[in-house]
């Protein structure tokens, strides 16, 4: 019986160290790479819903004056016209025209229930203008003003709350 | 041979050298690709950041309202605007100047806003921006026409009173009010209201003086209505503003439409403005079919029409 034994040259080890070591090297490149990029994406997407959430608080606090959102027939900084509102949630044209993925308005005093249609409204809680996904939500409180036809007819204001969060996947 | 020491140049070396620069490739090469990713990456966000700054300076019932917003040295924006869908949109990227290789680096992932409306120069540089945001009406509010002044300063030669007064009150630095275009400062955009052969020429319509045309050397000019779109169009390159007047048109367009439902729903409530609807409609179809300034005068003319409908209601629609 024979016995083979492989013999290597100095040069050969040396060539197969090397080898080993450079792959090694690039097995440990790679993983920090994947590390740094997994880190980087989680940072770019918080910094991602920080600034939504800015854009939404800023907005929240703006939306009164908007021209959809505006009581016009007088003279009233941060009011808001509900009956302007209820009209503009079914207008389909609007859902991307803030950056936002929820929008809603909610009657605070007197307290509603229920999310208002036309013919439920004036007596519900809510109108929600987009409904995408619910983020923590910005809020601001307003005055909601609509046209009241009893007693011969006059604008009531009541008291309400605009709840607004960041769209993250546009812009 | 005795006596002479060479080095051996064997595999194994060629292999370590090939290799080696490999690897120094591959690690200078990702190195500066992060560094451009993150630029990249800061760019936009100071873009949105600064789509988001823009927002508080929007008005509520005032006139007009000012502010400045301080750039770190060496900052370009990019202001683009895109009349295309329901709403047209707006998208603004920013550029920061760069100590390695060009001067200035590829600008960021453009933020797009489709409710603002920014009239300046289509790239704007400086440390300090001016803002000011106008409300534009016809006849109802539309939206917040927002001007953004960048470095260059202003000469306005014999201005009409309300803009005297109106840049007075917001004191904003970079516009000089003078009577005559020798007095101007060297190096400043002479914009005149009376005369001819300045670097911006307004002029503007007897019978109304916030209605008129501005004109750029050189340049095809522009139709403006009220005083919204006078400073608009004084200074926006004239491609922005008819793309971002264009944009307001299809807002405009919208809102007719909103009033007009508004309209629909009150009638039932004892809350009457029938009277309005065909002229809604009207309104609303040639507000969207305004392809350039120039039509804005007889839609000026529709929406005083409406203005005066619409005061003489007992239950005013807005």
């Amino acid at each position: 019986m024979k016995t083979l034994i492989a013999s290597y040259s100095k040069g050969q080890i040396k060539i197969q160290q090397m080898a080993f070591v450079l792959v090694a090297l690039m097995i440990f490149l790679a993983l920090v790479a994947l590390i740094y990029i997994s880190f980087r994406v989680e940072n770019i997407k918080g910094d991602v819903e920080d600034l939504g959430d800015q854009e939404a608080r800023e907005l929240a606090r703006k939306l009164s004056g908007t021209p959809e959102f505006a009581f016009t027939a007088e003279d009233c900084s941060d009011c808001i016209d509900l009956d302007k509102v209820l009209v503009l949630k079914e207008r389909k044209t609007y859902k991307d025209f803030w950056n936002l993925d929820y929008l809603q308005v909610e009657r605070v005093y007197p307290k509603g229930d229920g999310e208002c249609t036309k013919a439920n409204y004036p007596n519900c809680g809510t109108i929600t203008i987009i409904d995408d996904e619910v983020w923590t939500p910005a809020q601001a409180f307003v005055s909601l003003c609509r046209w009241e036809d009893s007693k011969g007819g006059y604008f009531r204001c009541e008291l309400g709350r605009i709840y607004a969060s960041g769209d993250l996947g546009n812009g | 041979m005795r006596g002479k020491k060479g080095m051996e140049f064997g595999f194994a070396w060629i292999f370590a050298i090939v290799v080696g620069a490999i690897i120094i490739f591959l690690a200078i090469y990702s190195s500066s690709r992060i560094i451009n990713v993150d630029r990249n990456v800061q760019d936009t966000e100071i873009g949105r950041e600064i789509g988001i700054l823009l927002s508080p300076v929007e008005t509520n019932l005032e006139d007009a309202e000012k502010t400045a917003i301080i750039l770190p040295g060496g900052m370009r924006i990019f202001n683009e605007c895109d009349s295309l869908g329901s709403f047209g949109s707006q998208d603004i990227s920013v550029s920061v100047k760069s100590g390695i290789g060009s001067k200035w680096q590829e600008p960021g992932i453009p933020s797009t806003f489709h409710n603002k409306y920014i009239f300046s120069e289509s790239t704007i540089e400086g440390k300090r921006l001016e803002v000011i945001a106008k409300p534009f009406e016809m006849p109802f509010k539309v939206a917040d026409v927002i001007i953004v002044i960048g470095e260059k300063d202003y000469c306005f030669v014999n201005p009409p009173r309300y803009v005297e007064e109106e840049i007075m009150s917001l004191s904003i630095d970079k516009i000089n009010m003078t009577s005559g275009k020798g007095e101007c400062k060297s190096g400043s955009v002479k914009v005149c209201f009376s005369g001819s052969d300045c670097d911006i020429d307004v002029a503007l319509n007897p019978v109304n003086d916030k209605s008129g045309s501005v004109k750029r050397k050189f340049v095809d000019g522009v139709h403006f209505e009220g005083e919204a779109l006078l400073y608009g169009a004084i200074f926006a390159d004239p491609g922005i503003y008819e793309c971002q007047v264009k944009r307001l048109m299809q807002r405009t367009s919208e809102l007719a439409g909103l009033y007009l439902e508004k309209s629909e729903y009150l009638t039932q409530k004892n809350c009457g403005s029938s009277l309005l609807q065909p002229d809604l409609i009207q309104y609303s179809k040639q507000t969207l079919s305004v392809e350039n300034s120039f039509e804005l005068a007889q839609v000026e003319s529709s929406a005083q029409e409406i203005r005066r409908k619409n005061e003489n209601l007992d239950c005013e629609l807005f």
